[in-house]
């Protein structure tokens, strides 16, 4: 067990990597009544053809990770919540576009949990009659989402943007690509990604370290793992233009939905210098397009945007995009005056003190993220998977610049790389 | 000074809260004001704050507004306007970092209360009352919010609901507001109202960090002049529904997936000493994937990825909702009945009884672990007037048994059954 204290967060980590390659972390709040752990794979919807080190190269149905996940939870004794439920912890997980997570939270029984936890994850049981029952819930999962404008103006956003990398296709699938879905597709998939060396362990709450490092290493110690080779993803080469410019889609809703962003051009950051992209991006979209940014207030009183205009930015090594936008009236004349103003902001650059300010708001907002045990395991694991140390953030803020940001602006907001997604009625 | 940690007291005609802690990285602060849900009141109370966060005496511009929040270190400012029986109210919340972590020259505490003081009691005010372009356009934005509600189909169909169940009761209205009202809101009409609400509405005022209660006191004293009010209390509103008969109402819109949600009655509110039991009957009916409506609706019957239940102890509700495949309608009304009958008839398994007390364990321990959700518990007990720990509450789940699930049953009666689904051919 090995332990890293960060001075100005007053936090201590503790660490271990077991025989098998599964990292497991531990951050200890003994002020908490709550254990958060989460049991998370470096897997998710992206993940789509693959080659284990020695095997065959794989191509997968969409979806299949996340009907993955769906389908862990089920046991040869029945469905694993009733389990965590009798121990009186709520269980749940989520896939996203490069990782499966498993989660509990509970006030008692923190080591049964835990192990339970570990256990169904790596107890995979899969049949043709649970396979097939789950295509009827997934598929109202399915037709749910297609019922949200919000998600259809997000991912039509992204399937304007990439035309070849997974990133494109809806994270659950689609009703017919999942009916191709399974048992032995599953265990392909579970065998290649569900090696605990592609595996991250995060326990956060009232524990002591030392017990769970016991308690996980003799747990790991039971089963025996071959050695695993590197998986290789193998993904089609994306252009670096967008795949279209402008993009509808119909659904009823009140007004409009109009999210805009731009396709990076650079792929395969990673490690700290994908932190620091990332972050400086962040300050830069909300010295752009942040509530208290003269663009905003003058959208707004110009009645072309709402409380829901906001941004975002995702990125992976392969594949990293701006969103930007929300409910208005007039997409067309919005758009127009986005140009406007941010092609003199592109002139200009941003002011030295709204830099300040921006900045400040940045640190303040995560050291807030920081009193949710959930938040710090979800960003935990994330920046883990991409080789960055989520509690080393503040420095970073600290040593960007303004000609950082300026910089950021000039590169990122590119207007050949520009993709609109829109939501209207039909 | 009760059970739940926080010490009470009153400046100023508002109720002050406090809990001192060095638990979190922040001050968690939150000010609640509630009036009586009114069709005359509701829409011009529900604008009030989004004009209030357009501009103070002291930044009249919105930008000054928001650029001083992010000088206090991006401090977390909003609000939320929602109904607690048949009450209205708007929680103002502010979560400001703890200056220990960040090198500030001031303290983030004081300048807090500095602001949301300003923000409460000294608005923007033109020739005597709000300016007009502020009122205007957050008359808009109401406006877009209540027409956006459609949006979301799953609220949508949850609020139309409560809409048809509550059709006589002010419970029918949404908390913000009735979109015919809105153009009849000036900058004078609505400065009126402020003034009332500001008079007469109750004000609670709870904090969460690393404070005393002395110090939030002369923080209140200093930064809210609220003249002569007093606080007042909350008065149960309450009176129990006789259903006759179950109304039936199914709605067409253009969905890919249909809406199912049900709402019941009982006689059982939050001061009850039967809440426990209460809180028993919906988990075991539809709070977690082990409930009856998850396991039966879900895995067994494979009809829905959603089927859960809900209960509002403020206003004595039950609700259901689930997605569904509209010619799955009459199935999934079927099983959802049967599982209410099985509550009534007091079919419950040991095994059902344990998990949901375990479960109701785990979200009751949790509570401490967040600042505002201390908070939220804390303020029930100002709406209802019951003081009850979540140790006491605690100990009622665990000493609740089958036959105190079968009576809270029995007091829930099946109210109306809405459908939203999808257009006929042709439509």
């Amino acid at each position: 067990m090995e332990s890293k204290t960060y001075e100005r967060l007053q936090e201590t980590l503790y660490y271990e990597v077991m025989d098998n390659g599964l990292q497991v972390y531990v951050l200890p709040k003994p002020t908490f009544k709550k254990t958060y752990a989460t049991f998370a794979t470096k897997y998710g919807s992206v993940d789509n053809h693959f080659r284990v080190e020695g095997g065959e190269e794989t191509r997968v149905p969409d979806g299949i990770a996340h009907f993955l996940e769906h389908k862990m939870f089920e046991e040869p004794e029945g469905d694993i919540f009733a389990t965590f439920a009798s121990n009186g912890a709520s269980a749940n997980a989520f896939t996203s576009f490069d990782q499966t997570v498993y989660l509990f939270s509970a006030t008692e029984n923190i080591e049964t949990n835990l192990t339970t936890l570990v256990d169904f994850v790596q107890r995979p049981y899969f049949t043709d009659e649970n396979v097939e029952k789950e295509k009827g819930i997934i598929g109202q999962e399915i037709n749910m989402y297609a019922d949200n404008p919000d998600w259809r103006v997000y991912f039509g956003l992204i399937e304007a943007m990439y035309s070849k990398h997974p990133v494109h296709i809806d994270i659950a699938g689609t009703v017919e690509s999942i009916s191709t879905i399974t048992k032995e597709t599953l265990y392909t998939c579970y065998n290649s990604f569900y090696h605990p060396s592609n595996m991250l362990l995060f326990i956060v709450g009232g524990v002591d370290p030392e017990q769970v490092f016991t308690l996980i290493r003799s747990n790991q110690n039971t089963k025996s793992y071959g050695k695993q080779g590197q998986i290789e993803r193998l993904f089609e080469p994306e252009p670096a233009e967008v795949a279209n410019k402008w993009k509808e889609c119909k659904l009823a809703v009140s007004m409009p939905k109009c999210l805009f962003g731009f396709k990076e051009k650079a792929t395969g950051l990673t490690g700290p210098d994908a932190v620091r992209r990332d972050l400086t991006t962040k300050l830069m979209l909300d010295l752009l397009f942040g509530s208290s940014t003269e663009l905003y207030q003058k959208l707004y009183n110009e009645d072309l945007i709402s409380d829901s205009f906001s941004h975002e930015f995702n990125s992976s090594p392969q594949y990293a995009f701006s969103a930007v936008g929300g409910d208005t009236k007039d997409p067309g004349r919005l758009m127009e005056r986005i140009k406007e103003e941010v092609s003199s902001l592109l002139e200009s650059g941003f002011a030295a003190k709204d830099f300040e300010r921006a900045r400040k708001k940045k640190i303040g907002g995560y050291l807030r993220m920081l009193n949710s045990p959930e938040n710090i395991a979800h960003e935990f694991t994330r920046y883990q998977f991409r080789g960055g140390d989520l509690f080393e953030v503040l420095p970073v803020y600290e040593s960007i610049t303004l000609e950082d940001v300026n910089a950021r602006l000039r590169e990122h907001v590119a207007w050949e790389q520009m993709s609109v997604s829109l939501v209207v009625s039909p | 000074m009760t059970n739940n940690g926080f010490q009470h007291g009153s400046v100023a005609g508002i109720r002050i809260h406090v809990l001192p802690t060095k638990a979190f990285k922040t001050f968690a602060i939150s000010l609640y004001a509630g009036v009586p849900l009114d069709e005359n009141t509701v829409t011009e109370t529900a604008t009030l704050p989004f004009v209030l966060r357009r501009g103070t005496a002291s930044y009249p511009e919105t930008i000054q507004f928001r650029e001083r929040l992010e000088e206090l270190y991006g401090a977390g400012f909003g609000f939320d306007i929602y109904k607690r029986g048949d009450y209205q109210i708007v929680q103002f919340r502010m979560d400001t970092i703890n200056d220990s972590f960040v090198q500030s020259k001031d303290s983030l505490l004081a300048e807090s209360f500095a602001f949301l003081g300003e923000v409460i009691t000294r608005p923007l005010l033109e020739d005597g009352h709000f300016r007009a372009a502020y009122v205007n356009t957050e008359r808009e934005t109401v406006r877009k919010k209540l027409e956006a509600i459609v949006n979301d189909k799953i609220r949508y169909a949850a609020e139309r609901c409560i809409e048809v169940m509550c059709a006589g009761e002010p419970y029918r209205l949404h908390p913000l507001g009735q979109r015919a009202d809105l153009d009849r809101i000036t900058p004078e009409s609505l400065y009126g109202t402020y003034k009332n609400w500001l008079d007469g509405a109750i004000f609670d005022l709870y904090v969460v960090g690393d404070t005393t209660p002395e110090e939030v006191e002369k923080l209140v004293a200093a930064n809210f002049g609220r003249g002569n009010a007093r606080s007042a209390d909350y008065e149960s509103r309450f009176t129990p529904v006789q259903v006759n008969e179950v109304r039936t109402v199914e709605e067409r819109l253009n969905v890919n997936q249909g809406k199912l949600n049900m709402g019941l009655r009982t006689s059982i509110t939050y001061g009850d000493d039967r809440y426990a039991s209460t809180l028993m009957y919906n988990g075991i009916l539809g709070g977690y994937p082990h409930s009856k409506l998850f396991v039966n609706v879900r895995e067994k019957a494979s009809l829905a990825y959603y089927a859960s239940s809900r209960y509002d102890g403020h206003k004595g509700i039950g609700t259901i909702q689930s997605g569904i495949e509209t010619q799955n309608y009459g199935k999934a009304v079927d099983i959802i009945r049967k599982q209410l009958d099985e509550l009534k008839s007091g079919n419950i398994t040991d095994l059902e009884l344990n998990q949901t007390k375990a479960m109701i364990r785990n979200l009751l321990s949790e509570i401490q672990d967040s600042a505002f959700e201390m908070i939220s518990f804390d303020f029930n007990r100002q709406l209802s007037g019951k003081n009850r720990s979540t140790a006491e509450l605690l100990s009622q789940v665990d000493g609740t048994g089958v036959s105190d699930v079968k009576a809270a049953a029995e007091t829930f009666q099946l109210d109306t059954i809405y459908f939203l689904t999808g257009q006929k051919e042709g439509e």
